[in-house]
C-alpha cells in the first residue's frame, strides 16, 4: 500500500511536470519535447503553409482548366479535362521566349551594378572611420523609408530634359535605371548595403593592415582581399538584386514605357495585349475571350524562372536576410 | 604633410577620411542627386504648374492650387488615401504578430523546420506587383467568404466596425501572409541570438515561462519588431494593393493635371506614410522606465540599433 501511494504521487508529479514543460515549449524555451505542443505547432504550421500556397495551387489548377471548367461550379480544383492550350496562348501573348531573355539581361545588368555599388558602400562603412560616418549610415537606413513617388518625378524630369538636350534616346532604354542603380539608388539598396556591411565587418582588419604594410593601395585591398573572401555574399546579394529588379514594375514601367518588353510588365498588361492579339493566337480558332485560365497560365509562366532560381538558391536567399544583421 | 603613411594619429584619420569617402562616393552622389535633391524639388513642384514645352520643363507658381485639387476637387484621392492608411494600420500589426508567432513555432526543434522556412520565404521571391494583381484579379487569393461564416454574422450584429476589420484581414489573407517572409527570418534570427542562460537563470529564480516570455523575450525582440514594422509598412506601400501609388502614376502620365499635381499627391501621401512610421516608432521604441535605470546601457543600445 505504501508503495502504491508513492507511485500515485510520482504520477501526479509527472503530470504537473509535463504541463510545465508544455508551457515552456510554447514560449520558445525548449527544455524537452512536449508531444502535445508539438502536434499543435505542426497543425498551425501546416495550415499556414496551405494558406501560403493556396494562391499558387489555385493558379496551377486554374491554368489547366478549359473555359467550361471555369464557369462550372462543380469543378473546384481538378479540371474535368486537362488542357494545355491556355499555356500555348499565354506563351504567345506574353511574347515568349524573347520577353524572358529581355527580363534576364535587363535584371542581370542592373543586379551586376547594384552589387558593385553596394559592395563599395558597405566596404566604406565597414572599414573606415570617416567624418559624419554615423550620419551617412543613418541616411542609408532612412533612404529605405522614403516613398518612391516623392523622388521619382524630378528623376523623370531630369532624364527627359537630358534626352531632349543631348538628343540621345534615354526614356525607353535601360540607361535611366542603370544610372540610378550605379549611384546606389536602385531597388532596396539599403538592404544590400547592410548585407555587405555586416559581412565585411567580420573579416579581420589585420588582413588589410598586413597588405597595406606590403604597399597595397586601398583599392587593391578591396579587390584582392575583401572581394576574394566574400564570394558567397556577393552571390547572395546578386541573386536578391536580380529577383528584386525582375519583380520591380513601378520604376521600370515609368522609364521604359513598354519599349522593352519585360516579363512582369507583359503580365501586368496581359489583358490588353490579349484582346489586341486575340485573333492571331495560334491553335485557338480565332474567337478568344479572356478568362481566368489564360491569366493564370500567364502568371504561372512568368514565375517559373523565379521558382527555378529559388529552388537552386533558397539557402542563399534565407541566409542573406539573416545577414542584414539586425541582431541586437 | 607627407605623414599620411603613418599608421597612428592624425595621419590615420586623414587617410580614413579620404579612403572612406572614395568608396562612399558613388552612393553619396547618387543619394544627394537622385534622392535628397528630388525630395526638395518635388516640394517646390507641388506649388507649381509644370508643363513640358519645346524648350524643356516650364514651371509657374500657383500657390496651394495643386493641394486644393488633390484634396478637395479630386473625389478619388482622399478615399484612396484613407483606405491606404486603414490598410497599413490593420495589416501591419497583423503581419508583425503572425510572423512573430510563426518564428516562435519555427524556433522549436521540430522536423521539416527547414522546409517550412523555405515555404514561408517563397513569396519574397515570386511576389511582384503584376503577379499579385493577377492572383487577386482572378480571385485566387480568397480562401473563404468570411461574410458567409456564421460567427462572422454574430460579430457583425455585435460590432460592425470589428466585423469590417476582420473582413479586411481575411479578404486577402494569403496576400497578407505573403508579406511575412522576411519578418519571419528576422524574428527567428533574433530569437536564436537570445542567450539561453537568461531563461535558465529566470527559471531558477522562480519565473514562470509566461513571465520569462514577457520579461526576457519581448524586451530583447523589441528592436527587431521595430525594424520589421518599418519594413512591413514600406513593403505594403510598394505593392499594388496600395491604391495611391497607381493614382500618382496616372497623374504622372496625365498631361492635363501635370507633374505639379502628381507632386502634391506624392507629398500628401509621403506625409501620411511619415505619420504612420512615426506612430509605429513611438509605440515600439524602448520604454523610458526600463532604460533610464541603466543609463549607460541605454545609449549603447541605441547605438547598436543604429549600426547593426
Amino acid at each position: 500500500m505504501n508503495k502504491n501511494g508513492k507511485n500515485k504521487i510520482k504520477q501526479k508529479f509527472n503530470k504537473r511536470l509535463f504541463l510545465h514543460r508544455l508551457r515552456y515549449k510554447f514560449i520558445g524555451y525548449n527544455v524537452v519535447d512536449g508531444i502535445g505542443s508539438r502536434i499543435v505547432s505542426y497543425i498551425i504550421l501546416i495550415a499556414i503553409s496551405y494558406i501560403f500556397f493556396y494562391p499558387l495551387l489555385k493558379m496551377a489548377s486554374m491554368s489547366l482548366m478549359s473555359p467550361n471548367d471555369i464557369i462550372n461550379p462543380e469543378v473546384d480544383w481538378i479540371p474535368e479535362k486537362i488542357s494545355f492550350r491556355n499555356f500555348m496562348a499565354a506563351w504567345y501573348v506574353l511574347g515568349m521566349p524573347k520577353t524572358l531573355f529581355n527580363s534576364i539581361w535587363y535584371s542581370g545588368t542592373l543586379a551586376l551594378f547594384q552589387t558593385i555599388v553596394s559592395a563599395t558602400t558597405g566596404f566604406a562603412f565597414a572599414r573606415y572611420q570617416f567624418k559624419f560616418k554615423n550620419f551617412w549610415f543613418t541616411m542609408v537606413l532612412i533612404s529605405f523609408i522614403i516613398p518612391l513617388p516623392i523622388v521619382i518625378i524630378p528623376r523623370i524630369m531630369l532624364f527627359t530634359s537630358l534626352q531632349s538636350s543631348t538628343g540621345i534616346q534615354l526614356i525607353g532604354t535601360i540607361i535611366p535605371q542603370l544610372v540610378l542603380t550605379m549611384f546606389g539608388q536602385g531597388i532596396n539598396s539599403a538592404i544590400l548595403i547592410l548585407i555587405f556591411y555586416n559581412f565585411f565587418r567580420m573579416i579581420p582588419k589585420s588582413l588589410d593592415e598586413a597588405a597595406h604594410i606590403d604597399g597595397a593601395t586601398a583599392f587593391q585591398v578591396f579587390w584582392h582581399i575583401i572581394i576574394k573572401l566574400s564570394v558567397p555574399t556577393i552571390v547572395t546579394v546578386f541573386l536578391f538584386s536580380f529577383v528584386w529588379n525582375w519583380n520591380e514594375t513601378y520604376v521600370t514601367g515609368t522609364f521604359l514605357r513598354g519599349a522593352i518588353k519585360l516579363l512582369p510588365m507583359q503580365l501586368a498588361n496581359f489583358d490588353n495585349v490579349f484582346s489586341d492579339l486575340a485573333s492571331q493566337i495560334p491553335g485557338q480558332g480565332g474567337d478568344n475571350r479572356i478568362n481566368e485560365a489564360y491569366k493564370m497560365a500567364a502568371t504561372f509562366i512568368s514565375i517559373i524562372p523565379l521558382l527555378i532560381t529559388y529552388a537552386f538558391a533558397q539557402k542563399q536567399f534565407i541566409e542573406g536576410i539573416e545577414n542584414t544583421g539586425i541582431k541586437d | 604633410m607627407r605623414k599620411t603613411k603613418n599608421n597612428t594619429g592624425r595621419g590615420k584619420t586623414r587617410r580614413d577620411n579620404i579612403r572612406g569617402y572614395a568608396f562612399l562616393a558613388p552612393w553619396l552622389f547618387g543619394f544627394l542627386g537622385f534622392t535628397v535633391f528630388p525630395l526638395f524639388y518635388t516640394f517646390y513642384l507641388s506649388f507649381n504648374e509644370v508643363k513640358m514645352t519645346v524648350l524643356g520643363w516650364e514651371t509657374k507658381f500657383i500657390g496651394i492650387e495643386n493641394y486644393a485639387s488633390a484634396l478637395l476637387r479630386n473625389i478619388e484621392f482622399t478615399p484612396a488615401l484613407v483606405n491606404f492608411a486603414l490598410m497599413e494600420i490593420i495589416y501591419t500589426p497583423a503581419i508583425v504578430l503572425i510572423s512573430f508567432i510563426l518564428a516562435i513555432l519555427l524556433n522549436q526543434k521540430i522536423k521539416f523546420r527547414a522546409s517550412f522556412r523555405v515555404i514561408f520565404f517563397l513569396p519574397v521571391i515570386v511576389m511582384s506587383g503584376s503577379v499579385m494583381h493577377q492572383l487577386m484579379d482572378t480571385g485566387s487569393t480568397e480562401i473563404v467568404w468570411v461574410g458567409q461564416i456564421f460567427i462572422f454574422k454574430i460579430i457583425y450584429s455585435y460590432s460592425p466596425l470589428l466585423a469590417r476589420i476582420i473582413e479586411i484581414l481575411f479578404q486577402n489573407f494569403s496576400i497578407l501572409l505573403w508579406f511575412t517572409g522576411i519578418p519571419i527570418v528576422l524574428f527567428i534570427n533574433g530569437l536564436q541570438k537570445i542567450d539561453r542562460s537568461l531563461y535558465e537563470a529566470a527559471q531558477i529564480d522562480g519565473s514562470s515561462s509566461w513571465q520569462s516570455f514577457w520579461k526576457i523575450t519581448i524586451p530583447i525582440i523589441r528592436p527587431i519588431a521595430l525594424v520589421t514594422t518599418f519594413f512591413t509598412i514600406v513593403q505594403l506601400g510598394v505593392f499594388p494593393i496600395n491604391p495611391v501609388n497607381s493614382m500618382i502614376q496616372d497623374a504622372i502620365y496625365n498631361t492635363a493635371g501635370g507633374l505639379g499635381l502628381a507632386s502634391a499627391y506624392a507629398y500628401v501621401y509621403s506625409l501620411v506614410m511619415g505619420v504612420i512610421i512615426l506612430a509605429a516608432f513611438l509605440l515600439l521604441k524602448e520604454r523610458e522606465e526600463v532604460t533610464t535605470t541603466i543609463k549607460g546601457k541605454k545609449k549603447k543600445k541605441e547605438e547598436d540599433f543604429l549600426y547593426e
